[in-house]
């Protein structure tokens, strides 16, 4: 039950189910298909539907499951042998995970919280078939074909004769060899839900013990022998690129001009936006690095990079865009047709509620730096094969990064994914992996690159700006009857050429569409907005912003409809699943009832990646320019819990980030640079800050959804609400506090 | 310049350029004990914090030259096994999510304890940046050290 060192997949034999095979190496292995992340993913991935993970049966009795993803602390790498281990008959303590080798065509992006969710029917299948194969190879040896003959448990197959009740017992270990060559048996039987043993129980990560000893080896750890030490500077003033090569200063191996893997708003793919210096250790590399005296060349849309301006343009788009519809979408009306119509209901409607939003850029700031190691062979000066070291959440990705880099056939790439100090949607990226591969090529040794937190901080892919213009109607009775809802927010997909201009980015709406209440008469639009900062994917996406407009418009409909925030809810929620949870936060929040004087408290629920969650906030304020965030009720309905600690673990942190970004997070940009660069002014929580959370769970289905991104949406709206009935001032623009700074430890 | 460190009971010798070079990059480069991380480089996040001559001291700022002839401890050297308090509190509660921060949260409540602090007290210790939000458990784990 631990994590171990990776090894290559075993030699591939086809046995008749898609994505189904299995060979006889040293024992029993069997890979399987487990989907990408979300459609966008799948989107831009290549072919996808191979086999991508592996189980194997050593004849050693060992049994391990290669794990094809990222761990980045949302418990996936656990989660996922969990779900084997259950079918597989296996105890917890019997299984192990490896980190398995990429795969250039199959391997799988984590992200869209969608690891556990899209692996548990493939992982469940997969531990079923080795199961059967096992026991068919006990069925060989002893001549009895009978499956009800036969049982399995704690890796060893049990044969009991029906009439003298005789036992005979095999080890997994002793049967691999056999039942790598029976047949997959026709009708794989899968364990009943009501007899898991390991599903639904809070088993211990397989993770954590590394994570406690200083073992757990994440990208920026990477050794490798002989290796050199590279740091970057990017031009300060995004979409500059570099005017001349600089002088290698004294006690630098190299100095390398990088050129960015992407293009992203004013940053131009193949642009040279950046230079690394390669030296004998990272500090000494950092030096010298910002010792360097560097000319840029910046284009005139790089002083278009200013919050200001941006702000300006969205305030005028949000009039004089064009919208595309979002929702209405079973057909899509044209946006004049169903503007005219919600006008219509919004002009009948007893009391209107008409408010605009905006909410920041943000980093991501993982606690892991940008950083990546490579090592190519060189033959006769050509690159020959290439390794490469990252804390990735795309390794295939990473192989194509460095194919292309290196001229090296992606088969002959091999590419190692370590732990992540944290991913946050950060590390799907190819600009840190890019510059690596370009700094190895140059110097020809083995070298790892790494970003000092300065550079990952101003030269993130952010997650984008947005202002809302939305507008409730209500009738006399306080139910909604018109809904508008127009969102103005650069495009993460056009950004990248994964649409075509036009075309709806579903992450703009995302979280303002498929809503669980009962709206009316309604419109939801998407204006682009053209900035040209490099925009991504942060944690829950689209959703971390619409949730916030939606869920505090909600509670000002119920405030000028003179209606309790959570009875509001219960009128307009016509999703059952979020009626329960609604109804599950009601009463775990019961403390709201007799809040000391000086407290207050909010309620916000929200839908993403297949999972409800509500939350259930109560606020202080200590002093003007600060707010003490005392508990926070929490119920999440993610459709059934692999590891209910891991669930809780989840909401605990999304809890923490999402107050993060609605407190203080915010990047702010001037004549083409960014504000921020440390965390001293992008400032996190620190201890006495967190909340003391109480997580409930429920459960709607047989079936797991996504849980690493889904607390953080409605925590913004639920503090916003609560401080709304603190101090009677509604919060529209994010962070509460601009500007805030953190002092040192 | 030629240093010797005595890291976790043992001496090392080190060849460093310049002697205001962190001690946390001379840890992590040069002797290849990478479980004292980089966060910051600034002394705000905690991350690089290891125990010297009993006092936890913030490795991204310190001089190498300035550990010369101290006893430096790293998470590496804690315990053999995960035996130390602090270690098994946090695999108790299950703490690490991501895992980044933990090297220098553990080590910042195991210098609190030998300050002799303990549970709740340890807390003012611990001041330090976790982006995953694990401080929750953080609070759980230290109650009982």
């Amino acid at each position: 039950m631990t994590p171990q060192s990776p090894q290559a997949p075993a030699q591939k034999m086809e046995i008749g189910r898609r994505g189904f095979l299995a060979t006889a190496a040293g024992g029993l292995s069997l890979g399987f298909f487990m989907p990408p992340a979300n459609r966008v993913m799948q989107a831009a991935s290549p072919i996808y539907e191979q086999l991508n993970a592996y189980v194997r049966v050593g004849t050693d009795g060992s049994i391990a499951l290669a794990f094809g993803g990222a761990e980045m602390g949302q418990g996936a790498m656990s989660g996922l042998a969990q779900i084997l281990a259950e079918e597989l008959m296996v105890d917890w303590s019997q299984i192990s995970v490896q980190q398995a080798l990429v795969d250039p065509v199959v391997s799988y992006i984590t992200g869209g919280s969608s690891a556990v969710s899209n692996g548990y029917a493939p992982l469940r299948l997969a531990g079923a078939t080795v199961r059967e194969l096992l026991i068919a190879a006990a069925m060989v040896l002893q001549r009895d074909s009978k499956r009800a003959n036969y049982s399995a448990a704690s890796a060893v197959v049990t044969y009991t004769n029906p009439t003298t009740h005789a036992i005979a017992t095999w080890t997994y270990g002793s049967l691999a060899v056999l039942a790598a060559s029976q047949p997959v048996p026709a009708n794989i039987p899968l364990t009943d839900p009501s007899k898991f043993r390991l599903i639904g129980q809070p088993v211990q990560r397989v993770d954590i013990p590394s994570k406690t000893d200083g073992s757990a080896i994440y990208g920026i750890d990477v050794r490798i022998p002989g290796m050199v030490f590279a740091s970057v500077v990017h031009c300060p003033t995004i979409g500059g690129t570099l005017a001349s090569t600089p002088v290698k200063p004294p006690g630098a191996i190299a100095v390398v001009p990088c050129t960015a893997s992407d293009s992203r708003g004013v940053v131009a793919a193949g642009s040279v936006n950046a230079v690394a210096v390669v030296a004998t250790d990272t500090w000494t590399a950092r030096n010298l690095v910002k010792g360097l005296s560097l000319k840029w060349n910046l284009p005139p849309s790089s002083a278009n990079i200013d919050s200001a301006q941006i702000l300006a343009l969205a305030q005028q788009l949000v009039t004089t865009g064009t919208p595309i519809v979002a929702e209405p979408n079973n057909p899509t009306p044209p946006a004049a047709v169903i503007e005219a119509q919600v006008a219509s209901a919004m002009a009948g409607a007893k009391k209107t509620v008409d408010a605009t939003y905006t909410l920041p850029y943000l980093a991501h700031s993982t606690m892991e730096v940008m950083n990546c190691s490579v090592n190519i062979t060189f033959t006769n000066g050509t690159a020959s094969s290439c390794e490469v070291w990252a804390p990735s959440q795309a390794a295939a990705w990473v192989a194509g990064t460095a194919s292309a880099i290196t001229g090296v056939n992606p088969n002959l790439v091999t590419v190692h994914t370590t732990f992540l100090g944290g991913g946050l949607g950060r590390k799907i990226e190819q600009d840190y992996i890019s510059q690596a591969v370009q700094v190895a090529m140059a110097v020809k040794k083995p070298v790892k690159l790494t970003w000092f937190r300065e550079e990952d901080i101003a030269h993130d892919q952010y997650r984008p700006f947005a202002l809302v213009h939305a507008t409730g109607g209500l009738d006399a009775s306080g139910n909604i009857v018109a809904w508008f809802y127009r969102n103005v927010s650069p495009s993460i997909l056009l950004q990248r050429g994964w649409i075509n201009p036009g075309d709806l980015d579903s992450s703009g709406p995302d979280g303002a569409v498929g809503l669980g209440y009962a709206l009316g008469t309604h419109v939801v639009e998407w204006v682009p907005l053209p900035a040209g900062i490099p925009v991504g994917f942060w944690r829950s996406v689209g959703n971390s912003i619409n949730a916030f407009v939606v869920e505090s418009m909600i509670d000002e409909l119920a405030l000028a409809a003179g209606i309790d925030p959570f009875t509001f809810r219960y009128n307009a929620l016509t999703d059952p699943r979020a009626r329960a949870v609604l109804t599950a936060a009601d009463a775990l929040s019961s403390w709201r009832h007799s809040l000391p004087k000086g407290h207050a408290w909010g309620v916000a629920i929200s839908q993403s990646f297949g999972t409800w969650v509500c939350e259930v906030m109560d606020v202080s304020q200590l002093a003007k320019g600060s707010l003490q965030v005392n508990r926070v009720a929490c119920v999440v309905d993610c459709g059934m819990a692999i590891n209910p600690d891991s669930v809780q673990a989840q909401m605990q942190g999304g809890i923490a980030h999402g107050l993060n970004a609605a407190l203080w997070g915010q990047m702010t940009f001037t004549a083409g640079k960014a504000n921020q660069s440390n965390f001293s002014n992008y400032r996190v929580m620190r201890i006495g800050e967190m909340p003391q959370i109480t997580v409930q769970l429920v459960t709607s289905s047989g079936t797991p959804s996504g849980i690493g991104e889904p607390a953080v949406p409605p925590c913004a709206p639920a503090l916003a609400n609560a401080y709304a009935k603190l101090t009677g001032t509604r919060v529209r623009s994010l962070p509460f506090f601009p500007g805030a700074v953190m002092g040192g430890l | 310049m030629q240093l010797t460190l005595n890291v976790n009971g043992q001496n090392h010798s080190v060849t460093v350029s310049d002697g205001s070079m962190p001690l946390l990059w001379v840890l992590r480069d040069l002797i290849g004990l990478t479980g004292t991380k980089y966060g910051c480089g600034i002394e705000v996040c905690g991350a690089c914090t290891v125990i010297i001559d009993g006092q936890r001291e913030h490795s991204c700022v310190f001089d190498v030259t300035s550990a010369v002839g101290k006893k430096i401890i790293t998470i590496e050297g804690l315990s053999a096994n995960r035996s130390h308090p602090v270690q098994q509190a946090w695999i108790a509660h299950q703490v690490p999510q991501c895992g980044y921060c933990q090297p220098g949260m553990i080590m910042a409540c195991a210098a609190a304890m030998m300050a002799g602090h303990h549970g709740p007290e340890i807390l003012p210790e611990v001041q330090h940046i976790c982006v995953c939000g694990t401080y929750q458990r953080i609070r759980d784990a230290v109650s009982n050290l």
